[in-house]
């Protein structure tokens, strides 16, 4: 009976187990591509050879690597293979975090004393006594939202491979190596978690209200984590007669920290940024890294000697739309930043700092390729640059066992440019994604606007969609005082991007989405320190511009041209 | 209107010489020769036809025909006066947020974390002969952050800034500022205690009463653990109440923004009850009200010479309150809380002489050796005098003269402000301007991209506060 209870098990786990092969088959299949030019990043460029893909990983590569029987064969002829390019600094996939709720400020008694103590406003499930913004437990892997389709843009553009991380608060929580592809969160990991992540910011409506908060707060926190681990060193040791230590979840999400174990990345662009940041993983020992960097060559030498890298936004700064005739001269620091931003990455390689390359939240993906090129434009090594968004990236973030070149064993992020890297022309054919294949359909000739193609697996049709992107000089009917704003629009496909200027300032385009009549997307907007969501629709016809602002104060219509 | 378009471009492009500055400084560390001045040395009274010899950022000897080693930088003073460097008692220049309003109580704060060794306002009180500053945070709280002293060595990495060995300390405040930051909240926040005077101090006693409770645990703890006793769990380390612990043992200096008498009285009283000394109260236009109580105390007063009635705490002054505290024995400095009046403290200086008849030397110690005085830090600065740092300013004229303007700045015997290099530098940047805005990335597009970057408020429009609870400066470069 015993017998064939077991039996009956073994057979049920069997077909389970080939249904799963089968379905991890077709998912992955093999591929072979032939004559195309390898740029293997670790090793030499081969001129003319081949890449064979099989169950996710690269199985061979060479100018001699046998092409399998069962394989699917990709003439690459005037192809070249670079390992997927990673963006080591976004956000993708995580849905916006709930803004910290104002709550009652400290009074002046003892029971302010500790931030600990604060009533922390709308708790996210956790045990924390801290309130948002003050959270380093939060885990981008946890609040993934995977889908392919998500990715699909930053795919297009030659992306296999990002560090994704929340952007709210003074601790953005701990970030995530994703793959962009797959179905579920769990496939797409491929390192969680990877950092902390810190923003030297102020919460809103609470403590810390300044940036001399910010430092007195994390610092409080710091100490409080170690003496956490110290006190429940004691109480494992020996419980009887001592008070059972607290259990609070942001303050353990540092210990890893404290012990070195998790790099913290600091999001720190100017000199005396880094220099804070330094100062601070100075001070309790933390294993630092730069995110953003723009003036990080200035510090070079304190980089090279901590040994310390740099995620260096490509996202340089750029001059706004035209100044107001009254507008005073810019300032020459501005002016002088604008010049020498470009210019960092090649003084860190001239310094021997380790750097890694980032979108650093530019509004268009394809400006992170112009913009290395303009890194090789000003100095950098062309070679340095491929290295610096395939095989240091993947140093950086501790991966480069997996990912980062086109070696065999390696997972099969690979990304086809038809033309090199760097060329005018370039277009990216084909991206592979834990070796899983993505055609990207050449763009339409007529819209250069169109970077990155269009392509998706499967290669549907796409419904057709309103022409919307431009420039509109709009007006906002708000009763008795009406806004004159400039709405520019970007459209690739259905995904909108672009930004909004008003003279109440500059709201980016988030979750823009083109419509068979016009398009919608949601925006920020800040009054008198507080934060406003507004979503916007609107229908093209024409030149013409119409829709209305949805504000938690009503519904605005809005109205105007495009300008040639 | 020519004069002013002058001054306007003169501001323009002092605002960023800096860059291109002072790299050679370091060179000339070792040995400096200053010639046939008129030395004011603001403690042994005015030397004629005197020569300064400074030798590796010290001044090692004052006389008539020093002799210099070969290689020695060589300064013809002749016609010139030389004053110490001078030291502002209360400044925001240099800081990236000044207050931290949230809570009354915001002693962990530092502005050591937020100084910015670029601010150009370090540049332009430069040029009017400031080498040291006590920078202090904001006046929003009864007990705000801990203060830094500086030397104003722009060009440097942040570290050099910092004035090594001199005490710690921090602010206070009371009146207006602290409870009108309580009682108008920013929004999305409800008022903070305390919203009166009474309840300033009693978030001050409470403060201390909590410190001293502190304390005790820390005591207790150590002595268990001196006992070997292993079940001593450390109490929690609290950077609140730390500073208030070290004010408490003598080590904290306490900075006391204030402005009428009746409330510095009872910080003055709070502190007899626990057993500290205030070292400064700052503002204090009514201190001449209780002048022989504040000298009994051996406390000092930092104020302002002839400013006041902007506000209603701030209406019953006099310009003899400097004269008054000074007869009465009070320590006074004179300071700016300005960034924009920090360029020009000599002649606030010249206003004690000028009412009250305060002696030259005397009025001159109010903005030099005075503060260092207050600061804890007169071994080394405050004076020209043997021994002491190398901060030294050369005057065109008298510097309580309205034609008075610094050649040159000193500090270590290092040139950090330069007249005659200044003016020359100004073609330069002009060339550089142009060359950089030229450049197409400097170029505006024709009309709004999606790329675009807002242009950032340059550092010299902000504002200089006179009162600085209303200076919340946020968050760096964003």
């Amino acid at each position: 009976m015993k017998n064939l209870f077991l039996r009956c098990l073994t057979a049920i786990l069997t077909v389970t187990s080939l249904c799963l092969a089968i379905e991890a088959q077709t998912r992955a299949e093999t591929f072979a591509i032939t004559n195309a030019q390898i740029a293997t990043v670790s090793g030499p460029v081969i001129s003319r050879g081949t890449v064979v893909i099989r169950d996710g990983l690269i199985e061979s590569i060479g100018e001699n690597a046998k092409v399998p029987a069962d394989a699917r064969i990709i003439d690459g002829a005037g192809l070249t293979i670079y390992p997927g390019l990673i963006d080591t600094n976004t956000s993708l996939g995580l849905a916006a975090l709930v803004a910290a709720a104002p709550r009652p400020p400290g009074q002046g008694g003892p029971q302010t004393v500790q931030i600990a103590q604060q009533q922390p406003a709308q708790p996210l499930s956790s045990n924390s006594n801290f309130p948002n913004g003050l959270r380093p437990e939060q885990s981008a892997a946890e609040q993934l939202r995977a889908g392919e389709a998500l990715f699909e843009t930053n795919r297009n553009a030659g992306f296999t491979t990002v560090l994704t991380v929340g952007r709210e608060g003074i601790f953005n929580g701990q970030s995530a190596v994703v793959n962009l592809a797959g179905d579920s969160v769990s496939e797409m990991i491929v390192r969680a978690p990877f950092a902390e992540h810190v923003t030297f910011t102020t919460l809103r409506g609470g403590y810390p209200g300044s940036l001399l908060g910010t430092f007195s707060a994390m610092r409080q926190m710091f100490l409080d984590a170690g003496r956490l681990q110290e006190v429940r060193k004691m109480y494992d040791k020996n419980p009887r007669g001592l008070k059972r230590p607290d259990a609070d979840a942001s303050l353990d999400a540092l210990i890893p920290v404290l012990n070195g174990t998790m790099p913290v990345v600091f999001n720190a662009n100017s000199e005396i940024e880094i220099t804070r940041a330094l100062n601070l993983a100075g001070e309790f020992k933390l294993k630092a890294i730069i995110a953003g960097g723009q003036e990080a060559w200035k510090v070079a030498p304190r980089l090279k000697a901590q040994n310390i890298p740099v995620l260096l936004s490509l996202n340089f700064p750029k001059r706004t739309a035209v100044a107001s005739p009254d507008a005073d001269a810019e300032s020459i620091e501005i002016l002088r930043l604008r010049a020498e931003t470009p210019k960092t990455a090649a003084r860190l390689a001239q310094a021997g700092v380790k750097f890694a390359f980032q979108s650093g939240g530019m509004s268009n993906i394809s400006d992170f390729l112009t913009n290395a090129n303009k890194a090789v434009e000003n100095g950098l090594d062309r070679n340095a640059a491929i290295r610096a968004m395939t095989l240091s990236a993947a140093e950086i973030l501790g991966v480069e066992n997996r990912l980062g070149s086109v070696e065999p064993g390696k997972i099969a992020n690979l990304t086809v440019f038809r033309g090199g890297i760097f060329d005018k022309t370039k277009a990216v054919t084909h991206v592979f994604v834990d070796g899983k294949m993505f055609e990207v359909k050449a763009a339409p000739k007529a819209d250069e606007r169109r970077p990155g193609g269009t392509g998706r697996p499967g290669g549907n049709q796409p419904t057709a969609l309103a022409t919307v992107g431009g420039v509109y000089a709009i007006t906002i009917d708000i009763p008795g005082q009406p806004l004159q704003g400039t709405l520019s629009l970007t459209q690739q496909e259905a995904i909108l991007t672009g930004s909004l200027q008003t003279q109440l300032g500059t709201n980016l385009v988030k979750d823009g989405k083109v419509t068979a009549e016009g398009f919608t997307f949601s925006s920020t907007a800040e009054f008198g320190g507080s934060t406003i969501d507004i979503v916007v629709d609107g229908r093209v016809t024409g030149n013409q511009v119409s829709g209305t602002f949805t504000t938690p104060q009503g519904a605005i219509p809005f109205s105007g041209t495009k300008t040639p | 209107m020519k004069k002013i378009f002058a001054f306007v471009l003169n501001i323009l492009m002092v605002t960023s010489f800096w860059q291109v500055s002072f790299a050679q400084n370091r060179q000339d560390k070792n040995e400096v020769l200053i010639r046939n001045a008129t030395v004011l040395t603001a403690a042994n009274g005015t030397l004629q036809n005197t020569d300064i010899l400074v030798q590796k950022g010290k001044i090692t000897k004052i006389g008539r025909d020093l002799k210099a080693s070969s290689g020695a930088q060589i300064v013809d003073a002749t016609g010139k006066f030389i004053s110490p460097g001078i030291i502002d008692c209360h400044s925001h220049t240099m800081l990236d947020a000044v207050n931290e309003a949230t809570y009354s109580v915001t002693s962990m704060t530092n502005v050591r974390d937020v100084l910015n060794p670029t601010d150009i306002s370090i540049y332009r009180a430069l040029a009017g002969g400031v080498t040291t500053a006590n920078l202090l945070h904001g006046s929003a709280n009864a007990i705000g952050g801990q203060n830094t002293v500086v030397k104003y060595k722009f060009g440097r990495p942040v570290e050099e800034f910092i004035v090594q060995g001199a005490p710690p300390g921090i602010k206070f405040a009371l009146g207006e500022n602290p409870k009108r930051v309580g009682s108008n909240p920013q929004p999305g926040q409800t008022s903070r205690y305390a919203i009166t005077r009474m309840g300033t101090m009693e978030v001050i006693r409470s403060a201390f009463v909590r410190a001293r409770d502190y304390k005790k645990s820390w005591d207790e703890y150590r002595a268990r653990v001196a006992k070997n006793d292993k079940m001593a769990v450390p109490p929690r380390r609290s950077l609140e109440l730390d500073p208030i612990v070290e004010i408490l043992e003598g080590k904290r200096l306490v900075h006391a923004h204030g402005y009428r008498s009746d409330e510095h009285l009872n910080l003055l009283l709070l502190a007899d009850e626990f057993g500290f000394k205030v070292a400064t109260l700052q503002h204090a236009l009514e201190a001449y009200k209780i002048a022989p109580e504040i000298a009994r105390r051996g406390t000092g007063a930092s104020i302002f010479a002839d400013s006041w009635g902007y506000k209603l705490e701030a209406y019953d002054s006099i310009p003899y309150n400097a004269a008054i505290l000074y007869k009465n024995g009070v320590l006074v400095s004179i300071n700016s809380d300005s960034d924009e009046r920090a360029r020009r403290l000599n002649l606030d200086a010249a206003k004690v002489e000028k009412y009250g008849g305060v002696p030259e030397q005397d009025a001159l110690k109010m903005i030099t050796l005075n503060p260092a005085k207050q600061l804890g830090i007169d071994k080394r600065t405050g004076s020209i005098e043997i021994g002491k740092d190398a901060d030294i300013v050369i005057w065109n004229a008298h510097p309580f003269s309205v034609y008075a303007r610094p050649e040159m700045t000193m500090i270590d015997g290092e040139v950090y402000f330069d007249r005659s290099k200044d003016v020359q530098k100004r073609a330069d940047l002009q060339k550089e301007r142009e060359t950089l805005e030229k450049m197409d990335i400097n170029r505006a597009p024709a009309s709004g991209g999606a790329n675009t970057t807002l242009p950032v408020v340059p550092r010299e429009k902000r504002e200089a506060h006179r009162d600085d609870a209303d200076s919340i400066k946020d968050g760096g470069n964003k």
